[in-house]
């Protein structure tokens, strides 16, 4: 024991060339570690979160609805180029003329999974229960609320009974959160495991799932649509969007997914062999204004904070023009989007002016709360500091993601940065950002009450001109009213390499791997 | 001997008990929700309320804590509440990737270190001496996430030899050493720069001591008086500190897995906490404090194989 002391010179001199030798032989290696991940046939794409929660009924965040739209199918589906709702598992189907009843005939020989058997009506019927059960926990029973009954006449029919006429109800049912349809066996059998042993009949199956770092999905090739032509995808995590570009540069990864920072974005159209996508979002990001505390409960105050904040030089500046600029809470991602609403542009002495009538010449206190993530704790200061050149005395408090969450769930807080991804459907925003039914718990934290009459015409009417009309009037209202300042229409990017083909950006802020194919 | 494993046996309770305490009433006492974490922007309040029942958060505070430390000592944790998968399941397949990276960084660390901090203790006050100490003080100074960024741009961008992603599920192991190599290697200088000055000090100190003084008079070698006199008995705080540094590396190993996609412990509690997964948050806090008892247990024994004078006392 005493003869040999744990650390001598020969020891450590024989690791040392040990190591050496490792690190000479890696760099002599035949093969090139970088390359020997591009078979053909495996696509892989950057995530920037960890995926961890894949049942449709409580599914959020981008990440999650990525892998899961590449699992599951809707009965109907968004376009991806031009967001029209086009089939999916329905082969068709009949709206009533008063719109409470849509019958859907589904495809036949369409089969879930791993040997779940063909996808029936009572799987689709399944899919919906679940969401709508009052103890089954489900994020969207909001958006299934107007569903009576559903009835399943035979193995291929859905009939869903509606409380009341609603003309935009295919966009519930879209492949979508809870549109995607599961199978009642699955669910069954795989019990509190589901949620990351994902069934489904998309062009993919889930495979493995390495959390914090990959997610694998594998070709299905009896997809009712079609083999993919990639036999794989693996979605990597890369947190940091450095270290994604670095990883598209060097073909690490094929396709960078959310794509933000404006660097990062320069940077990729720089890059050589590598394609840039952009389009507008289904989302606007906007100052919410608590419009029950004094003094922004007057209208004149919220106007002259718009006209104060420099919404033009935030998109200039800090986004480098990765933004658009934004009037209403629909994007031109919208059928019903329109731009033909009363405009606050920056106007410092009009702000002014405006303060002077409400009787806050002298300002008042005002605090910008919002949530720790980029960009939306950096936003916040160039805002303050508007604000502040017109007499108002902003500061600013950036909470941590769930307190965050907590805060404005209260509602006592006098602002709050709210952007709500989802669908091409216009009640997505304006329901969930303007309809006194959103508060508490929800997103109207401004506890806006103008324009519920006009939310009730637009869902119920039957006409398309009288609906978009109804939309219109919606947007000119919060327009004129000024719950929230909207701050900018975001734009979604995406980069890839030139190996991959015919992929289609979407404006749902997710990806789909069906219909890409990789070259060499 | 019975004793001492008691005693550790008994320290091990203890410690787990005041952690797992500590861990259930931190997270409860941050504001946030999981049930409307999980739930997104378009829950409605009966959704809100059937979650938190079925999760068991509408129960009593001490009732849940009760409840916890029950199924806690039957080595039940719970399932996340995000994944649905069993706690401690995820935190067990967390750790392969954080120990591999944790232990390969020390080992280089180690390997970097050690030699660095005798050479300075031997050529004291030279220009030797001087410039690795100042190198020491960069490593130490500079973040290791910025270290991280450093070492993609320069070898995965400028000199592409290296993958700037710090991991593969490759089945290949070549393949997964070559992605480790990166990492590991910027854990390990950073590590090295504290081993590098400590060895530096301790081996001073041995050195001034008058035993020293009377070897090298005998005329014992000076290689001999180096490693088998100053270098042992300089080992105790060394080994002490690797000690310290092997526990902090696998849960503070968070900003290097960050920095190169890798998966972990430590960026597996950063989401569990960020998501309110109480019982990952719990299960995983428990796991690490264990680990760390675990380390600082083992290596009391090991000082005593080093300086047989500690077995007395």
């Amino acid at each position: 024991m005493q003869k040999k002391p744990s650390f001598n010179t020969n020891m450590s001199r024989r690791h040392m060339l040990g190591l050496m030798g490792a690190t000479a032989a890696v760099s002599m290696l035949p093969w090139d570690p970088l390359s020997a991940q591009t078979a053909t046939g495996v696509l892989r794409v950057r995530l920037g979160a960890d995926i961890g929660n894949l049942d449709p009924a409580k599914i959020f965040l981008i990440e999650n609805q990525t892998v899961a739209g590449h699992i599951y199918n809707g009965l109907v589906k968004y376009d991806q180029k031009t967001n029209n709702i086009v089939s999916d598992l329905a082969a068709s189907w009949e709206v009533s003329p008063d719109a409470t009843v849509y019958t859907f005939k589904l495809k036949p020989g369409v089969s879930f999974h791993k040997g779940f058997g063909p996808l029936t009506s009572d799987d689709v019927k399944f899919s919906y229960d679940r969401v709508t059960d009052p103890t089954g926990g489900s994020a969207y029973r909001g958006q299934l609320a107007s569903i009576k009954s559903i009835e399943t006449p035979d193995p291929l029919t859905v009939r869903i009974t509606l409380t009341a006429p609603t003309a935009g109800f295919l966009h519930k049912l879209t492949a979508f959160n809870q549109g995607w349809i599961v199978s009642r066996k699955a669910v069954t059998e795989i019990g509190d495991k589901y949620s990351m042993q994902p069934i489904g009949t998309g062009p993919f199956v889930f495979d493995k799932w390495t959390p914090g770092n990959e997610a694998r999905v594998i070709a299905n090739k009896a997809y009712f649509d079609g083999s993919p032509s990639v036999n794989e995808v693996i979605f990597k995590v890369i947190r940091d969007e450095t270290a994604a570009a670095i990883a598209v540069e060097n073909r690490e990864i094929d396709i960078f997914f959310a794509l933000q920072q404006p660097d990062m974005i320069a940077r990729m159209r720089k890059a050589k062999g590598v394609v840039v996508f952009e389009r507008p979002a289904n989302h606007t990001i906007n100052l919410v204004l608590n419009t029950t505390i004094k003094p922004l409960d007057d209208v004149r105050v919220r106007r002259a904070m718009t006209h104060a904040i420099n919404r033009k030089a935030l998109i200039d500046g800090y986004f480098k023009g990765t933004k658009n600029e934004a009037s209403t809470v629909l994007t031109p991602s919208f059928v019903e989007y329109s731009d033909d609403v009363v405009k606050y542009p920056y106007d410092p002495a009009k702000a002014k002016a405006l303060l002077k009538e409400a009787g806050l010449a002298s300002g008042f206190k005002f605090v910008i709360t919002s949530v720790g993530l980029n960009p939306f704790d950096k936003i916040p200061v160039p805002i303050a500091e508007d604000l502040k050149d017109v007499g108002i005395d902003a500061s600013i408090q950036i909470l941590e993601r769930a307190a965050y969450q907590q805060a404005r769930s209260k509602g006592e807080i006098q602002s709050c940065i709210t952007g709500l991804v989802g669908p091409p459907d216009p009640d997505s925003p304006l329901v969930s950002l303007f309809s006194t039914k959103s508060f508490p718990p929800g997103l109207n934290t401004s506890k806006y009450d103008k324009v519920d009459d006009l939310l009730a015409k637009a869902a119920t009417s039957t006409d398309p001109d009288a609906r978009k009309a109804a939309y219109l009037e919606i947007l000119k209202r919060t327009a004129s009213d000024q719950p929230l300042i909207p701050l900018y229409q975001d734009r979604l990017f995406l980069a890839h390499t030139e190996r991959v083909q015919g992929l289609i950006q979407n404006s749902l802020f997710t990806m789909q791997s069906f219909g890409v194919s990789l070259k060499g | 001997m019975l004793g001492h494993v008691g005693r550790t046996l008994l320290r091990l309770f203890v410690t787990g008990l005041g952690i797992a305490s500590v861990a259930f009433f931190l997270m409860r006492a941050i504001p946030g929700d999981p049930a409307s974490f999980m739930l997104g922007d378009y829950a409605t309040k009966e959704s809100i309320t059937a979650l938190r029942a079925k999760l068991g958060l509408d129960e009593p505070v001490w009732r849940q804590y009760t409840l916890f430390l029950s199924h806690a000592a039957t080595g039940n944790f719970g399932t996340s509440v995000v994944t649905g998968q069993p706690a401690l399941q995820e935190v067990m397949a967390s750790i392969p990737s954080s120990a591999v990276l944790a232990l390969s960084g020390l080992f280089i660390a180690i390997l970097i270190g050690l030699p660095l901090g005798i050479v300075c203790a031997v050529r004291n006050g030279t220009w030797v001496d001087v410039s690795v100490m100042l190198g020491a003080l960069a490593g130490i100074s500079f973040p290791v996430f910025w270290m991280g960024l450093a070492a993609i741009l320069l070898f995965s961008y400028w000199i592409p030899i290296f993958p700037a992603l710090g991991s593969s599920n490759s089945k290949d192991i070549l393949t997964q050493i070559y992605h480790l190599i990166l990492p590991a290697l910027v854990l390990g200088v950073s590590i090295a720069a504290y081993i590098a000055r400590l060895t530096r000090s301790a081996m001073l100190e041995v050195l001034s001591q008058d035993y020293i003084r009377v070897a090298r008079a005998m005329g014992v070698p000076e290689r001999r008086i180096i490693f088998k006199l100053a270098l042992r008995n300089a080992l105790v705080p060394i080994l002490a500190v690797i000690g310290v540094t092997f526990a902090w590396s696998f849960g503070n190993a968070i900003l290097i897995e960050a920095v190169f996609s890798r998966p972990g412990l430590g960026s597996m509690l950063l989401k569990a906490i960020l998501a309110r997964d109480y019982q990952l948050v719990q299960a995983g806090v428990l796991i690490l404090a264990f680990m760390v008892v675990l380390i600082n247990a083992s290596l009391d024994l090991t000082y005593t194989l080093i300086d047989p004078r500690l077995k007395a006392s």
